[in-house]
């Protein structure tokens, strides 16, 4: 069924929660392959059924249709005590830390390790090895309630992963830390992930840490995934509008408001002509613009830009005008496509 | 007798009745609590069938006025201790009650537990019992002590009761002796001595409460 690489599949599931007088659809016709050592990102906004898809993914909900492969074994057809013996296999890791608060974070590891009644010398070599690779053997007496945000995901982490489990789910692992805790958290993961080579599958509704360390992205849109694929394939061509939702939050490519109020499109003669020209790495290390202005003899004015890395690619956009001359530009515009520089035309503006 | 006698006598019945019926009830609520969690909506194991009986019964027995209780219950004080007079006798009814006021305290302790816990349970691939005991239970505890510690003082209250079926105990004291007999000593001292008395266990469940709680 699967190819050996393939950690996890999942195969058109559908899962619909029975309402009192109706059912509603929360995902449909998923698919996607995991492959092993590799990390996905599920993107959506809130209600796209990504906490959904992610608790079928562990068995906490059973789709009503499809099936999901885990080292080729299909976990929807598994009985409860099957069941278990999966979920023994694989680590979670919570947006609220669910830390246990009676139990130090030394113990809080420890439970993975009691509940499959590993001898407590093996428990302390194992607990004191994750402990060291979070970075928290000096915490390891402390209680939750003594510890930071990011410490605690990291205690989560280390509990997640102690019982040697080679895939991690994360959901919404980074929502209650702070911007420089989440980097930090990040990094871990990406650490973990070459150096005990795990499958890292997680949802989150923040674009950054898609861009930060996933392979692959699936976009999911009201239970069906709009697009998915590399991410750097997915962000320098985002083709489904939630995408492009998302991403404008990312490279803030929205113009200024009074700059859009006055955008319209039927253009005249000393109009300026709008375009947002979009680079990807071929592009972006050029001086296409300087070149621009150099072959053409036009005065280009920019109006915003950004650009961004994605693993070692490039890509990025600048919002730029010039004034408007039927003939020059067209021959722009056909300059800038030729150049592998992918050109929309936002529209006129009448300065004054 | 003198007065210091009866108010010895009286605080070791006190004591006696509601030590013994605390405990009795918690070996019964404890258990009962539990399985009223286990069985509820937010439980491991939700189970209407067994979660709505149970409940209804245990409101019901709760509703009847604790004294009406004391006397319904004679026939079965008397089959098991052999009389329905006296301190032994009154610890069966206060067990009863206190066993349903700690059987509702644990199930409010279990249910405050963060859903999000039991779910690390099941990720972990833990059985229900497992989850119960090693998560459920221990996150519980700190509620559990402060609820069966109010348990405690409301059978405090309950005691004074005890004097209907010759139980005897503080409460009966002030009864017969201060409020029958109009000697306002006697219930002042007695009124202070249950003071001191509820302050002690109050403190007692607290430090408790924070041994567990970190």
């Amino acid at each position: 069924m699967t190819s050996p690489e393939t950690h996890l599949k999942v195969e058109g599931i559908y899962k619909a929660f029975q309402q009192s007088t109706y059912s509603e659809k929360v995902l449909s016709n998923v698919s996607f392959e995991v492959p092993k050592g590799s990390i996905l990102g599920i993107i959506g906004k809130s209600g796209a059924g990504k906490s959904t898809l992610l608790r079928c993914l562990n068995g906490l909900e059973k789709p009503d249709t499809g099936k999901i492969y885990f080292e080729g074994i299909d976990i929807t057809s598994l009985k409860s005590s099957e069941l278990r013996a999966f979920r023994q296999k694989i680590g979670v890791v919570f947006q609220s830390f669910n830390l246990l608060s009676s139990r130090n974070v030394f113990k809080n590891i420890a439970l993975p390790l009691e509940l499959l009644g590993i001898p407590e010398p093996i428990q302390k070599d194992k607990i004191e090895k994750m402990l060291k690779l979070v970075g928290l053997l000096d915490k390891k007496d402390a209680y939750p309630s003594q510890l930071s945000g990011g410490q605690r995901q990291r205690v989560a982490i280390a509990r997640a992963l102690v019982v040697d489990s080679t895939l991690l789910l994360c959901d919404e692992f980074t929502s209650a830390l702070d911007p420089h805790t989440t980097v930090e958290i990040l990094e871990l993961l990406q650490e973990l992930n070459k150096t005990l080579g795990i499958t890292i599958i997680f949802v989150t509704h923040d674009i950054n840490v898609v861009k930060e360390i996933a392979q692959k992205v699936c976009v999911l849109d009201q239970g069906e995934i709009a697009e998915k694929g590399p991410v750097e394939k997915i962000f320098i061509n985002p083709s489904h509008t939630v995408t492009k939702e998302l991403l404008s939050e990312l490279l803030k490519d929205n113009l200024p408001e009074f700059i859009q109020h006055k955008l319209h499109q039927k253009g005249q003669e000393n109009d300026d002509l709008v375009l947002k020209l979009v680079f990807n790495s071929q592009t972006s290390t050029r001086p296409i613009i300087a070149e621009l202005i150099q072959l053409y003899k036009v005065p280009i004015n920019i109006m915003s830009g950004n650009l961004d890395h994605i693993g070692k690619e490039t890509f990025g956009h600048l919002v730029i005008s010039l004034k408007h001359n039927l003939t020059s530009s067209d021959q722009i515009i056909a300059f800038l496509t030729e150049n592998h520089v992918e050109v929309l035309q936002l529209g006129y503006i009448k300065w004054q | 007798m003198a007065i210091d006698q009866l108010i010895l006598q009286g605080t070791l019945e006190t004591l006696l009745m509601v030590f013994a019926s605390t405990l009795i009830g918690g070996f019964i609520g404890l258990p009962l609590g539990i399985l009223l969690y286990n069985t509820s909506e937010n439980g491991l194991n939700p189970c209407k069938r067994t979660y709505q009986p149970l409940s209804l019964i245990i409101n019901s027995t709760r509703s009847i006025p604790y004294i009406i209780l004391t006397v319904l219950l004679i026939p079965f004080t008397r089959f098991m201790i052999g009389t329905s007079i006296g301190t032994i006798s009154a610890i069966i009814p206060l067990s009863l009650a206190a066993a349903l006021l700690i059987a509702r305290s644990v199930e409010d302790a279990l249910q405050a537990v963060p859903k999000g816990l039991s779910e690390v349970g099941v990720s972990l691939g833990a059985t229900s019992l497992q989850t119960i005991i090693k998560i459920i239970l221990p996150e519980g505890l700190p509620s559990i002590i402060a609820g069966i510690t109010t348990v405690t003082i409301n059978i405090v209250g309950y005691s004074a009761m005890a004097g209907t079926v010759g139980g005897g105990g503080l409460g009966d004291l002030a009864i017969r002796y201060g409020y029958q007999r109009y000697d306002t000593l006697l219930v002042f001292i007695i009124v202070v001595v249950l003071i001191v008395f509820v302050q002690a266990i109050q403190m007692f469940g607290q430090w408790c409460v924070n041994q567990c709680r970190h």
